[in-house]
């Protein structure tokens, strides 16, 4: 689905603002992290990356969501990861997913103290009871989001069904499971037929 | 519906023991490298830890943490952190919180340092096979993994035939409509509220 656009003109494209400092960076990130409390995540780091501040062009965000999506970690922290190493390296990665996570963790802490205080008390149960079985639906679609995708080729839909007999019945642990599917997956879809996995 | 699982008792394991803090740590970071498709992928592996292999929380609490982090403002990924408060309750809170962030930190470094090195690399990176094989072949993979997460869930919350019913409508409510799922959590609350839904 997404394709590989590489900016053709990285460096100093005309109307970009100067390179942002860590400063800039977590501030940054920190404004994303505020606007998104509604949600919509990745739509406002765009506009807040691209237009409002000039950081880099569409072209450079549109790959950094393709880097942030094919390798692991969450993939609107590893967008902040991406934004920050783009500029000031390591350091600027950690400082922009400092400024993306400051925020909502401390949120999520204060929640989860309040949790622990309250939910032995019967009635919060109860209420608790309905948003699991919610929540449990969020969990469910989250597999269904991106079938779609794949109807169209059954030896992807075979490596999912065996993942997942592998993962719900078997029981199997993740790791092993990734470790031996990943590669038989990849020599698979090797784009050069002549070639094997590494 | 009683959990016929609770019977099957353990005792929580401790942080306070050095050796065991550094092992599950260690475990972290290295789940934080298989965090495929978004981090969500690991949420069964969470599940393990917490629940089945030291005993920090109950099936139940963990449907509710889930929840939580869902509910919550900011990436669902976060509830490593609950994870970790849940894991040193029992230890007060300073060690609680400690501990919250040191699980956040274990589950993000990795993964962090990888994309780092792949955004230094990308143009060389960007047309290699070894790329395409990857982003293939971890399609599917993480298809199946999904799937086996949302069942795990769906197990874990436990809720009798009026909330597997509301999950399933809210699954496709999800996957039909653009509503933001906090309407679907406070409805389905104000229905545990009014004893609908039970568990």
């Amino acid at each position: 689905m997404t394709d590989p656009s590489l900016p053709g003109s990285t460096s100093a494209g005309e109307g970009l603002a100067p390179r942002p400092g860590l400063v800039a960076l977590f501030t940054g990130m920190l404004q994303v992290a505020l606007s998104a409390f509604g949600g919509g995540l990745s739509a406002w780091s765009q506009r807040i990356v691209v237009e409002q501040r000039r950081w880099m062009t569409n072209e450079q965000f549109l790959t950094g969501l393709t880097v942030a999506r094919l390798f692991p970690g969450p993939n609107q922290i590893n967008m902040a990861v991406y934004i920050g190493a783009e500029f000031r390296g390591l350091p600027g990665a950690l400082v922009a997913m400092a400024g993306m996570l400051l925020v909502p963790f401390s949120l999520l802490m204060a929640l989860g103290f309040l949790y622990f205080q309250v939910h032995e008390l019967p009635a919060v149960d109860r209420v608790l009871a309905g948003v699991v079985a919610a929540a449990a639906g969020m969990a469910l679609s989250m597999g269904f989001k991106i079938l779609d995708q794949y109807w169209k080729d059954p030896v992807a839909l075979v490596l999912a069904g065996a993942v997942l007999l592998a993962l719900s019945v078997f029981h199997a642990r993740l790791v092993p499971v990734v470790l031996i599917s990943g590669p038989l997956a990849m020599a698979w879809y090797w784009p050069r037929p002549a070639r094997r996995a590494p | 519906m009683p959990a016929l699982w609770v019977a099957a008792a353990c005792t929580p394991a401790s942080l306070s023991d050095l050796s065991r803090l550094l092992q599950v740590i260690g475990q972290f970071l290295s789940l934080s490298l298989f965090s495929l498709g978004g981090g969500n992928t690991l949420l069964a592996e969470y599940h393990h830890l917490a629940v089945d292999q030291y005993c920090w929380l109950s099936a139940r609490q963990f449907a509710d943490l889930y929840a939580l982090a869902e509910a919550a403002p900011g990436p669902s990924s976060m509830i490593v952190g609950l994870l970790g408060l849940g894991a040193a309750w029992r230890e007060g809170p300073g060690w609680a919180l400690l501990s919250a962030c040191a699980a956040e930190l274990a589950i993000l470094l990795p993964s962090t340092l990888v994309m780092v090195l792949a955004c230094l690399s990308w143009k060389r990176l960007a047309q290699s096979p070894l790329r395409v094989a990857f982003e293939r072949a971890m399609g599917p993979i993480t298809l199946g993994i999904l799937f086996a997460v949302g069942l795990k869930i769906l197990r874990s919350a436990d809720t009798d035939a009026a909330g597997v019913l509301v999950s399933c409508l809210v699954c496709v409510l999800m996957l039909r409509t653009r509503i933001s799922p906090l309407w679907f959590m406070a409805v389905a609350g104000g229905l545990g509220a009014f004893g609908l839904i039970n568990r």
